[in-house]
Order: C-alpha cells, then sequence, then structure tokens
C-alpha cells in the first residue's frame, strides 16, 4: 500500500519544465526523497534478516512476560491454574506444561498461540501403589473433558477417597467428571487472552526494544542518498528503488525477497 | 560498611500501600491485631505466606502479593518490576473500593513514584521514579478462598537502589 501511494511520486520525479512556474528542483527532490524512503520502509518489511530480527525480539519478550505472568498468577491461584504444569509444582517455571509458538504471517506481522507439554511426572500416589503419568494433563483438564478410568494392569481399582480405602468391582471403571477440580476448566485461557487483550501484551512489546531495530539499522537506510541531496531536475524510479535495495540490504545484509 | 540485601522494593510498596489504605480508612489496623503475637498482622502478604495466614484472615478482606518479574533497563541503574496483588474481600462493593483506590494511588506515574518518595515509610536506599497499573482484571468469585470475590492489580513500578560511586548497592 506504501509502495501504491508512493508510485504517485513518480511523475513528480521528472522536472521536465524547470523554466516552468517553479524553477527550482525542489519537487523533483522531495518526491524522490519521499519515494526513496518509502521503499526503504517496504523493502524493510520484506527483508528477511529484518524480519527475523524483528519477531525474535518482540517474540522472546512476550514469551517471558507471558511465562512469568503465568507464573505469578499460578503461585496466587494454584486451584485455577496448577494443570499447566507439572505436579505439585504449579507456577514453578521449570514444570511449565504450556508453551508459546509463533506463526509468520504478512510483512513483520507474526500470530502467537500456544500449545501444552505432555506431563512427564508421575501422578502423586500413596506408597506402593501404582504409578503412572497422566500425559494429556495439561489440555484435559483445561477443556475440563470428564475422564473415565478403567484398570488396565489389574482386575479393579483400589484408591483412596475421604481418608477411606476405596475397593470398586471387578473390571468397573471411575468417571472423574471435573478432572484437576472445579476451578480449572479454561482458566489458563482465560489468563492468555487477559494478557493478550490488554496492557500487558503492549507493555511486552514496547519493552523488546524492537524500536532499537527502528533506530539503528533502519535509520541506516533510510538516510538520503548523496545523489538525491543533489540538485537534480530528473530523477529515475528505478534508480531510486535500486539505491533503496542496496541500502536495506547492506543494513541487514540477508536476501531480499 | 554492611548492604542489606533483604530489603526489597515491593516490601516498600507494601508498606506504602498498607499506611495509605488504613488513612483511607479502607481497612481498619485494629481487626488485624493478633493475640497470639501481640500486634498487628499486615493483610497484604506475600503469596508463600497465605496458607499460613488462611485461617487468620477467614472471612477478612485482604491483598495477596506475588512478583511477576523484574529486569534492569539499558540504564542498569533502572528496574522495572511487575508486582501481582490479588484483593480478596467477602463484599464485592470492597473490591472495587480497593481497586479503584490503588488506581487512584499508582496510575500517575511520575507523581505516583513522587508520592510513595515523599512518604515516611520509604526506606531511604530507594527511590522510585515511575508507577503505574499494568492491568485490572474483572472481579469474580474465588476458586482459591470460598466465599470470597477476587480481583487482580498489576502494577509496574520503575525504580532505582542508592549506589556507591562503584554502582553497588549502599
Amino acid at each position: 500500500m506504501l509502495l501504491q501511494a508512493a508510485s504517485g511520486l513518480e511523475r513528480l520525479m521528472y522536472n521536465k519544465n524547470p523554466k516552468g512556474n517553479i524553477q527550482d528542483s525542489n519537487i523533483a527532490q522531495i518526491s524522490a526523497a519521499l519515494y526513496y524512503q518509502a521503499n526503504v520502509v517496504a523493502k524493510l518489511s520484506n527483508s528477511k534478516k529484518f524480519k527475523s530480527a524483528f519477531k525474535k525480539m518482540v517474540f522472546t519478550q512476550i514469551d517471558k512476560d507471558f511465562g512469568e505472568y503465568i507464573d505469578a498468577q499460578a503461585r496466587t491461584k494454584p486451584r485455577s491454574l496448577h494443570h499447566v504444569y507439572e505436579w505439585k509444582k504449579s507456577g514453578n517455571k521449570n514444570a511449565r506444561l504450556f508453551k508459546l509458538t509463533s506463526i509468520d504471517s504478512d510483512g513483520i506481522s507474526f500470530k502467537i498461540n500456544y500449545e501444552f507439554k505432555a506431563s512427564t511426572s508421575m501422578v502423586p500416589a500413596p506408597q506402593n501403589r501404582r504409578r503412572h503419568v497422566f500425559a494429556n494433563k495439561a489440555s484435559v483438564m483445561e477443556a475440563g473433558m470428564p475422564l473415565k478410568i478403567a484398570p488396565r494392569h489389574s482386575q479393579r481399582l483400589v484408591f483412596e477417597s475421604n481418608g477411606e480405602t476405596v475397593f470398586m468391582p471387578k473390571g468397573a471403571s471411575v468417571t472423574v467428571q471435573r478432572p484437576g477440580g472445579p476451578g480449572v476448566k479454561n482458566q489458563f485461557t482465560l489468563q492468555y487472552s487477559r494478557f493478550f487483550s490488554g496492557e500487558l501484551v503492549n507493555n511486552s512489546i514496547k519493552k523488546s526494544g524492537f524500536k532499537n531495530l527502528f533506530n539503528a539499522e533502519s535509520m541506516k537506510a533510510m538516510r538520503i542518498p548523496t545523489s538525491i541531496k543533489t540538485i537534480k531536475y530528473s530523477f529515475s524510479p528505478n534508480t531510486i528503488r535500486s539505491m533503496a535495495d542496496a541500502a536495506v540490504e547492506s543494513a541487514f545484509g540477508g536476501v531480499m525477497i | 560498611m554492611t548492604v542489606n540485601y533483604k530489603l526489597d522494593a515491593m516490601i516498600e510498596l507494601r508498606k506504602f500501600l498498607w499506611a495509605e489504605l488504613v488513612d483511607a480508612n479502607i481497612f481498619d489496623a485494629e481487626e488485624y491485631y493478633s493475640d497470639n503475637i501481640g500486634s498487628t498482622i499486615v493483610p497484604i502478604i506475600p503469596v508463600q505466606q497465605a496458607a499460613e495466614m488462611n485461617q487468620f484472615l477467614s472471612g477478612k478482606k485482604h491483598i495477596v502479593y506475588d512478583k511477576i518479574g523484574m529486569s534492569y533497563e539499558d540504564n542498569w541503574l533502572v528496574c522495572c518490576e511487575q508486582i501481582l496483588f490479588t484483593i480478596y474481600t467477602t463484599d464485592v462493593s470492597e473490591i472495587t473500593e480497593i481497586r479503584n483506590f490503588m488506581t487512584d494511588l499508582f496510575r500517575r506515574m511520575d507523581d505516583s513514584a513522587r508520592d510513595i518518595n515523599r512518604s515516611g515509610t520509604l526506606n531511604d536506599k530507594f527511590k522510585f521514579h515511575s508507577i503505574f497499573i499494568a492491568d485490572i482484571s474483572p472481579t469474580e468469585p474465588s476458586e482459591e478462598l470460598q466465599g470470597f470475590f477476587s480481583s487482580d492489580v498489576i502494577i509496574e513500578a520503575k525504580y532505582s537502589r542508592i549506589t556507591d560511586l562503584n554502582g553497588r548497592f549502599q
């Protein structure tokens, strides 16, 4: 869109009648300068190296801040968020069962999503009881899916309930209507949407330092080349586009697409 | 001179908040007097102590806090810290009152920092530069404490610890 708008400048870059009303090179030069900068900005958003540096910088910060936000929420509200951590490690950074992922989108934009990781720790159980891993703990509890527990290696289920040992009939199963407790369903999703729909994500983007990327390298590329600063009455759009290409390449290196 | 590394900006914020809440008659300190220890327990407690305080704070409005994260800016003298305050009360209107009070107190960036710097509660080893409200959540029934409502207020504070000529904490 920027390039489309800038293309309107092309005809102003030819000052075919220097003896007309405006008898200097100003219009052609200003048009050429704007055309150059518009091309630099447009090419920046297509530079693989710039895109990658920008996304990495922003995503890394969001990932860190979001993780810390969920950790703090889980420490404060373990009943609501214990399911996205390994057993009995609610709020522990190293026991997270969630992670953010980024999906490339047009230009320098990208989408963020989350996924749950498989649990690898044993479900807490009294000693001398068969222990197992509930791999899909996070996703099942978050979705509030009822869980059917049936004997696999033994004839019957034996478990503790309210301090008493319960012996189920042979082969009978137990259905847990709300695994993880009544408070966990959709709680991670709620916190996720709170983080990404409020000011928290904006603060995180600001903190990422992406401005430095624009300030340092991009500003170098945005500097108007001497050939445009020199008084001339006519500029070639092709030459200016090539100069913009070269400037972005020299600032960020890498391949232009 | 020995440096006190136990000092923490989050605790300074808590002291300031408690003084202001009492001053505004939103909390009555006498309600939190413990006969067992013979003094008042400040009902703004770190999350790590929430379980121990459950019985004492049963039915009483209180605030649980935790540090979300901290980082230093390019200027390494300035620390940026996010703190999560979760307000628990049995009455929705009390949550609204505390939340609005905290918003009024902490949303004004430089001016909020100035207020805490000028307060009598601040340890002279700290100087706050800016405080603002990063997020406020709606009030909802608490899953953690039956019968309570809860709401979160997240505060972001920028501050410096006073240093010596070598940049080390004083």
